[in-house]
């Protein structure tokens, strides 16, 4: 008998921990388009999955009264296939995976349902009802490397997450616009060890985010570069009184104020296209990496530490992404040992940057295997 | 040179405070007999108690006490249920740990991202001064202080009191010592509280002073780092600091590595290194013949029935 309500209260447990992947539907009327989205991390991790909340929010704010929205929270890769499954089976019109990991399993559900138009992130696979999706953050780490560099920087140390090519060219970018800025202001570098990178190998590890900028910090770097999806790294620059820099969201809205600027996601401008398209019958599965053309990359507002005439710089060049003139990764360009990656006259194409595998000059530290 | 040793000394206590934190409560539990594999989950609603309290009231002292309080009486389930319904330890605590995860997730959701109170780093006056030593073990958190002197502590109560014979013979023998007079079931209850109010405060120290804030991912398998690290030093709390310091030192080798570029061993190495040498650690103990002086309590998960 003790054992059975044992094996019950027990079973209560798992419940209750169950209830925690929440499913929530903004509004719910029938003859509405109908679009979901399977989160990575709860709405409000400070980061990736937040910025995709305020995607959402953009969506339901500009097209309310024509679509419902349904979001499912904390769609870790196990889960996935069967999360994209219900919302296939309960009718849905275009449903969104947000997270690398979501890519197999996206791809799986969408061959079964090929009046459904699947839309998937930062991923590479496809189908003709699935679309890669993503936005140039390198172009948005590009500039806070220029905006360093003109500060005078010339010691960062970047706490960088996994290593696959998104963080890659992110440091590469950042590294190549911040020898921009030291070379504009004819600062006196150590052209091998500008940018020191170190891996979490996770998007999100609040302790050893703190521990590696604290490191960082105390082998005398001057700068904290945080590509995380939760601040903390820049918060803890912040407390050993070191400036610091976000990603993501703005950094300085989570008690990181110390950050003289943060890269940060907009991913609303996409969405509010990609349901526009499916609206109107206009959708296809050409791929999406905007950028700063699109305003899919926002800089934050920057510290008042930082000078007006670097501010007016960066902005500058902000104007001639926006214009779609992306130069970043022109060369001449060289990798860590000096050998050349691209000549003068030749740029790295998406196909390059898409399966970037190789650090710049400058960057110090190597990828993991 | 000297100063990066210092500061990987620095880094290592820091990043082992929770860990040592969580051993020695689980090795008071496990003293008295009783296996409890909630440490995760004690921890990490210690962590939600101490930084809720702390937001809350602003003051350090009434969070530090709520997050002690709060593994405390998470702990008291396990008790309830292994102690009164002499149910399956390891069952149990495993639930407790993924209860403890789901409501700390669960209630913690309205305080992400806020600013509760900080538990600073405090140079202790004189001791601090000590060349290299002093600036490694005594530029810490009041957590680290704190841990210095409850590992001897529990070390002295458990071999040199009579509450601590008490304790190891309920966890060797529980029907002898229940012959002897001993009440079994309360001091088993005692054993997993006080196990529980250890973990809760390991818990604080993350969220209060390691990175202060709220983050329910924030323990990070540290729990189960302790309960390995309880066979890693063979059930002594005085030993526990080695345990604690071989884990903090490992992070922070890891780290210094990184940056540095250095890449002496790889970091894969370095995480896998602690329980590494807590299964060589078993294999030495179980296979010495010195099994009755130095490890595992005989009645270690064994339920206490005096029908049976």
């Amino acid at each position: 008998m003790l054992k059975k309500i044992v094996l019950a209260i027990v079973a209560v447990l798992f419940l209750t921990a169950g209830i925690l992947s929440t499913d929530k539907a903004v509004a719910a009327e029938e003859d509405k388009l109908k679009v979901a989205f399977a989160l990575l991390w709860t709405i409000d991790d400070q980061g990736w999955t937040t910025s995709h909340y305020h995607g959402i929010q953009k969506l339901e704010e500009k097209l309310g009264d024509k679509i419902t929205i349904s979001y499912t929270e904390k769609v870790l890769a196990a889960d996935a296939e069967r999360v994209f499954r219900n919302y296939a089976q309960q009718g849905y019109d275009i449903i969104f995976g947000t997270t690398f990991e979501h890519m197999d399993p996206l791809l799986n559900v969408a061959k079964d349902y090929p009046d459904i138009k699947f839309e998937h992130c930062s991923g590479f696979k496809s189908a003709p009802n699935m679309r890669n999706y993503f936005e140039r953050m390198y172009q948005g780490e590009y500039l806070a490397g220029y905006m360093a560099g003109l500060m005078g920087f010339k010691k960062v140390g970047t706490v960088a997450t996994q290593p696959i090519p998104e963080p890659i060219r992110g440091i590469n970018a950042f590294t190549i616009g911040l020898k921009k800025g030291l070379d504009e202001i004819g600062a006196d570098y150590d052209e091998d060890k500008l940018n020191t990178v170190v891996w979490l190998k996770a998007w999100r590890d609040v302790v050893n985010e703190t521990t590696l900028a604290e490191t960082l910090i105390a082998r005398k770097h001057d700068l904290i570069r945080q590509m995380a999806d939760t601040p903390d790294s820049a918060a803890a620059a912040c407390a050993a009184g070191v400036p610091a820099i976000g990603y993501g969201e703005d950094a300085a809205q989570y008690g990181a104020t110390c950050a003289l600027v943060s890269t940060t996601f907009n991913w609303g401008q996409y969405y509010i296209k990609a349901v526009e398209q499916v609206l109107d019958g206009t959708w296809n599965n050409t791929p999406y990496w905007g950028g700063m053309e699109d305003d899919g990359i926002l800089m934050s507002s920057f510290n008042e530490s930082v000078p007006e005439e670097v501010k007016a710089k960066v902005m500058a060049e902000h104007e001639k992404l926006a214009r779609g003139e992306d130069t970043i990764f022109a060369g001449p360009l060289y990798d860590q040992k000096g050998n050349v990656l691209y000549k003068e006259g030749e740029q790295a194409t998406d196909k390059d940057l898409l399966t970037m595998r190789v650090l710049v000059k400058g960057v110090s530290g190597k990828i993991p295997q | 040179m000297m100063e990066d040793i210092v500061f990987i000394g620095q880094i290592a206590i820091k990043s082992s405070v929770a860990v040592l934190l969580a051993t020695i409560g689980e090795i008071i539990t496990e003293r008295g007999g009783v296996l409890n594999l909630g440490v995760e989950g004690m921890m990490i609603v210690g962590a939600l108690a101490g930084f809720a309290a702390g937001f809350a009231t602003g003051n350090p002292y009434l969070a530090i006490a709520a997050g002690a309080m709060a593994g405390g009486a998470l702990s008291l389930i396990h008790a309830f249920f292994t102690i009164k319904l002499r149910s399956n330890q390891v069952l149990c605590g495993l639930a407790l740990t993924i209860l403890g995860l789901g409501l700390a997730n669960f209630l913690g959701r309205p305080l992400i991202g806020e600013a509760g109170v900080r538990i600073r780093a405090f140079a202790v006056p004189y001791l601090s001064e000590i060349p290299y030593l002093g600036e490694i073990f005594f530029q810490q958190s009041p957590y680290a202080y704190g841990a210095y002197i409850l590992g001897p502590l529990a070390w002295y109560v458990m071999f040199k009191t009579r509450a601590g014979l008490v304790l190891r013979a309920v966890g060797e023998d529980a029907a002898a010592a229940d012959a002897a007079g001993v009440n079994v079931a309360a001091t088993r209850t005692i054993a997993i509280w006080v196990g529980g109010l250890f973990s809760g405060l390991a818990g604080s120290y993350l969220s209060l002073s390691y990175t202060p804030g709220w983050k329910e991912t924030m323990t990070g398998g540290q729990g189960w780092i302790a309960i390995a690290m309880v066979i890693f030093c063979t059930w002594n709390p005085l030993r526990a600091f080695w345990g604690a310091l071989l884990f903090g030192g490992l992070t922070a080798l890891q780290f210094f590595f990184q940056a540095t570029s250095i890449d002496i061993i790889p970091a894969y190495v370095l995480k896998m290194l602690p329980y590494l040498l807590t299964i060589g650690v078993l294999v030495l103990v179980t296979s010495s013949g010195k099994r009755r002086r130095s490890a595992s309590p005989a009645d270690l998960g064994v339920p206490f029935s005096r029908e049976s």
